[in-house]
């Protein structure tokens, strides 16, 4: 068998509560399940096998994203993956999930320096990601910081406080349709 | 770095919990002194604590605990919070901590009543049902899997369009099956005996014999091509089936207790479907709507929105993510360059203004122009198409007959396609901002493409309504060229309906493929690389479907069976469309936001209803119904059916109606709904107000708390560089 993982069948009482603590169907859990299985290094039990940030990096699904360096260490532990940190990256990005967790983690994917504030700095990394060319002039980098702060800055700190995002996000129309992942891999 | 805090959720905010509060040195912490401050205050914590649910976390114990200080106050009121146990997923926890907290809250179940404990049970049993339901349900949605590959191949734009069509082919079936429900179903179970029933003809008393005739002439033998015709106009062999409103001429069909009213419930049908699809498109449309008004009240387009949800999460492809990367820089770009052009017109002189404007007149008489000479041709082609479409079939070569027969088709079809290029030339010198100008040249063509059918049924109706040059005093319509003039109007229906499929179908198989052809096999010729191949342009596609949907709407009520050749119709072009698209078309850099595209898409189409709806009153209200044929010959109108049902109810209810429905009635009704109106405006307008000081009071907050932060880290680095 080489280099795979045992193949231990997930229990059906370690499905259900998966399923009771994750917004993920069924069949999703089995898929990543799966996955997971194809990917983990050695003869170990899947519980207790662990990815590195590179190869959840190169899934497919995370393969082209402009974030996946910061969705990578806003879900992992200690820098590696576990099976149970996998299945909680998707529940947060199915299709299920309610706006309230997708708009707490999305705060932390988008806060670069990781202080608790997207700000000025953090928002001109997200629009040079966004972008993903090398020729971004100064100006469009100040003008869009400009506008976005000043659409949803609402106490005038230069900074968005988590509360500020929230808001801003219950009202953005795409956000819910953006902030969705459902290839994992099936 | 302190250890534990590496993997922690709640990071940004544990970490600064975990190290102590009073070494505050400057080499222990990587952000500034005002941000260490800001996440140390009450307000920070406690949103944080909303957040995660962890409330100072016991690092020894490992257990979850209640903050010390309020511990008490909030056992009671915490135990039935954290029992929502459903709500269990949405904790931005991890699983481990998860499954601690449902462990926490299990034990603490026991603390509760009997009752309360029953309760709790029952309704996570509930909630886990509904769950297993919706999840049965979401497998049953039509063409999922070909939709989701669409939006990971094109983008949520293209993927709305299908997501739209999707929903048509809905509306379609179930207006199919109300009109079955309610029209088809008697006729058929009393046609094959199943019930016990017969047909029920009452002949009108003094009635112009006259009226009565209708001739249809059936041939001996049945040409091939003759057959051909029938099948493509609706004429002939098709004209008596119950394709048609002829066909319909019976009176009641009586059941065993009592008699089942077909003229009501042919009425009622038509009634139900044009309400089921209004109610169903304003519920459809009334999450865009908000958005759209919130959004148009702070700012036109909204940075915040392109920026945070700007990235689609579910793009797999690489090829798609350099196409969103550019559509990304294409789109800031254009915002940009928006709000500079936007500036530079408020700057315009008076001069400069008063020159665009009369520039901009004179261009809208031209596009009235356009409008009223291509609404003349309908007119001419519709009056030619009549006037000849009775010649003899043998005395006219196939080709001929058949463009007769179609000539409004084509006629429109033409229109629809010239318009367009016209309105795209004239809209560029009217010096409009570019996203007003799309949305301009789209509305300009929506009100082209959907008035060209109303032109069609009015010209109809003029000529069925005119004996020559006087009105008609016989049967109240013409009864020589239409003796069934209902049947004919559906006709003219089916033919539209059938070419523009017809049309659909040649686009993509004449037009599509040979150019994709071209540009693969011909990679010398640079004119052909030039023109390249088609991008999958979403307002034409938008506007051709909901043109066939009004046709759909319009012709229900004379062609029962329309709605079910419109499924069948849309289900072709679902995938005619699909196979266009994954193999001829290339992805466009200027992308639709699916959010717009939604709202704009049952925008358009509830316009249509609304012109759909105009020419159906009008003939069921105004135009006499014929006598020859179809259920309602016993009545001067449509309309009669519900007054005469009316004068049969008991005469209390009799009174109730016709209180309700006299002006006593509807002008208190109405001043008294202008009145709440003006109450709602009123308090809008006063919550507006409210939150505008809101925001001034909290920026001015803001900048006291600024202004503290700055006198603390002062003062604490003054205090520092004492010497001790």
């Amino acid at each position: 068998m080489g280099q795979q993982c045992l193949r231990y069948q997930m229990q059906w009482e370690d499905l259900d509560e998966y399923q009771a603590l994750t917004f993920l169907t069924r069949n999703e859990i089995l898929c990543i399940h799966k996955t997971f299985l194809k990917l983990c290094p050695s003869q170990k039990h899947y519980k207790e096998a662990t990815l590195t940030m590179d190869q959840v990096s190169s899934l497919p699904a995370l393969r082209v994203n402009p974030f996946r360096d910061r969705i990578c260490r806003v879900f992992s532990h200690n820098g590696v993956f576990s099976f149970e940190d996998v299945l909680g990256m998707a529940s947060v990005f199915s299709e299920q999930a309610c706006p309230s967790l997708k708009i707490e983690y999305a705060f932390r994917i988008y806060d670069f320096n990781e202080n608790g504030f997207i700000d000025e700095e953090d928002l001109q990394k997200i629009v040079l990601r966004l972008l993903k060319s090398d020729d971004v002039s100064e100006d469009l980098l100040m003008d869009v910081t400009h506008h976005v702060l000043s659409e949803s800055d609402l106490d005038n700190d230069n900074m968005l406080s988590f509360s500020e995002f929230e808001h801003a996000m219950a009202k953005s129309p795409d956000f819910m349709n953006s902030f969705r992942i459902h290839f994992w891999g099936c | 770095m302190s250890e534990g805090s590496a993997g922690d959720p709640g990071r940004g905010s544990s970490r600064q919990r975990a190290t102590h509060p009073e070494n505050m040195s400057l080499g222990s912490s990587c952000f500034s002194p005002s941000v260490n401050f800001l996440q140390e205050l009450p307000s920070y914590r406690s949103v944080a604590r909303r957040r995660t649910n962890i409330v100072s976390r016991d690092k020894q114990s490992g257990t979850l605990l209640k903050p010390t200080d309020s511990y008490s106050s909030q056992l009671d009121g915490g135990i039935t919070e954290n029992l929502d146990s459903q709500s269990i997923r949405k904790y931005a926890l991890n699983i481990s901590e998860k499954r601690r907290l449902r462990d926490i809250q299990e034990t603490q179940m026991k603390y509760l009543s009997e009752w309360d404990q029953w309760k709790r049970y029952s309704s996570k049993s509930w909630k886990r049902f509904l769950e297993k339901a919706r999840e049965m349900t979401a497998h049953l949605e039509l063409w999922r899997k070909d939709i989701r590959s669409i939006e990971g191949k094109f983008g949520t734009g293209i993927q709305s369009y299908f997501s739209f069509l999707r929903f048509l082919v809905v509306l379609n079936l179930v207006i199919f099956l109300i009109i079955f429900m309610l029209v088809l179903l008697p006729i058929l179970l009393t046609k094959y005996k199943i019930t016990n029933s017969t047909f029920v003809f009452v002949p009108f008393k003094d009635m112009d014999i006259e009226c009565t005739v209708y001739p249809i002439s059936s041939p001996g033998l049945i040409y091939f091509y003759s057959f051909i015709i029938d099948l493509l106009s609706g004429t002939g062999f098709l004209e008596k089936t119950s394709l048609f409103y002829g066909h319909y001429t019976i009176d009641g069909v009586k059941f065993q207790n009592f008699t089942y009213d077909l003229p009501l419930a042919y009425l009622i049908s038509t009634i139900a479907y044009l309400a089921l699809s209004l109610l169903w498109i304003v519920k459809r449309s009334v999450e865009g709507f908000k958005i759209n008004l919130i959004r148009s009240e702070e700012h036109f387009q909204s940075y915040c929105n392109k920026i945070f949800a700007g990235w689609d999460f579910c793009i797999t492809n690489r090829s798609m993510a350099e196409l969103k990367h550019s559509s990304l820089r294409y789109e800031l770009r254009a915002d940009l360059e928006e709000e500079r052009i936007r500036q530079k017109i408020a700057e315009r002189t008076s001069e400069e203004t008063i020159r665009i404007y009369s520039l901009r007149l004179f261009l809208n008489c031209i596009v009235l122009a356009v409008l009223a000479a291509c609404f003349y041709a309908i007119y001419l082609a519709t009056t030619f198409s009549q006037e000849h479409m009775k010649k003899e079939i043998n005395k006219m070569v196939f080709g001929e007959n058949l463009l007769i027969l179609y000539l409004p088709s084509i006629v429109i079809t033409l229109a629809n396609f010239i318009t367009p290029i016209i309105f795209a030339k004239i809209i560029h010198y009217e010096d409009y901002s570019p996203g007003f100008e799309i949305r301009l040249t789209i509305l300009r063509c929506v009100f082209m493409r959907l008035a060209t059918i109303c032109v069609l049924v009015f010209t109809l109706g003029s000529k069925i309504t005119s004996c020559g040059d006087n009105p008609c005093e016989l049967c109240g319509y013409n009864q020589k060229l239409y003796p069934c003039w209902e049947t004919q109007v559906g006709q003219e229906m089916y033919k539209l309906m059938i070419f523009d499929f017809i049309i659909i179908l040649a686009v993509t198989l004449f037009v599509d493929f040979p150019r994709k052809l071209l540009v693969t096999y011909c990679a010398s010729s640079k004119l052909i690389q030039c023109w390249g191949q088609q991008e999958f342009a979403i307002p034409d596609n938008v506007l051709g479907i909901v043109y066939g949907q009004t046709i759909c709407w319009i012709g229900a009520f004379f062609s029962p069976l329309l709605p079910a050749i419109a499924t069948l119709k849309f289900i072709i072009t679902f995938y005619v469309k699909e196979l266009s698209l994954l193999h001829t078309c290339r992805p466009s850099p200027k992308q639709f936001r699916a959010s717009n595209s939604n709202f704009f898409f049952l925008l358009v189409l509830l316009i249509g209803l609304c012109l759909a709806i105009i020419p159906l009153t009008i003939s069921m209200s105004r135009i006499p119904s014929s006598k020859a044929c179809g259920p309602f010959t016993n009545f001067n109108t449509t309309w009669e059916v519900i007054p005469q049902t009316v004068s049969t109810f008991p005469s209390s209810l009799q009174t109730l109606i016709h209180g309700v429905t006299s002006e006593a009635f509807a002008v208190p009704f109405f001043m008294i709904i202008c009145l709440v109106m003006f109450y709602f405006i009123a308090l809008a307008g006063a919550h507006k107000r409210v939150v505008v000081q809101l925001r001034e009071q909290l920026s001015l907050e803001s900048r006291d708390k600024r202004y503290l932060i700055q006198k603390l880290t002062e003062a604490q680095r003054d205090v520092r560089s004492q010497p001790a």
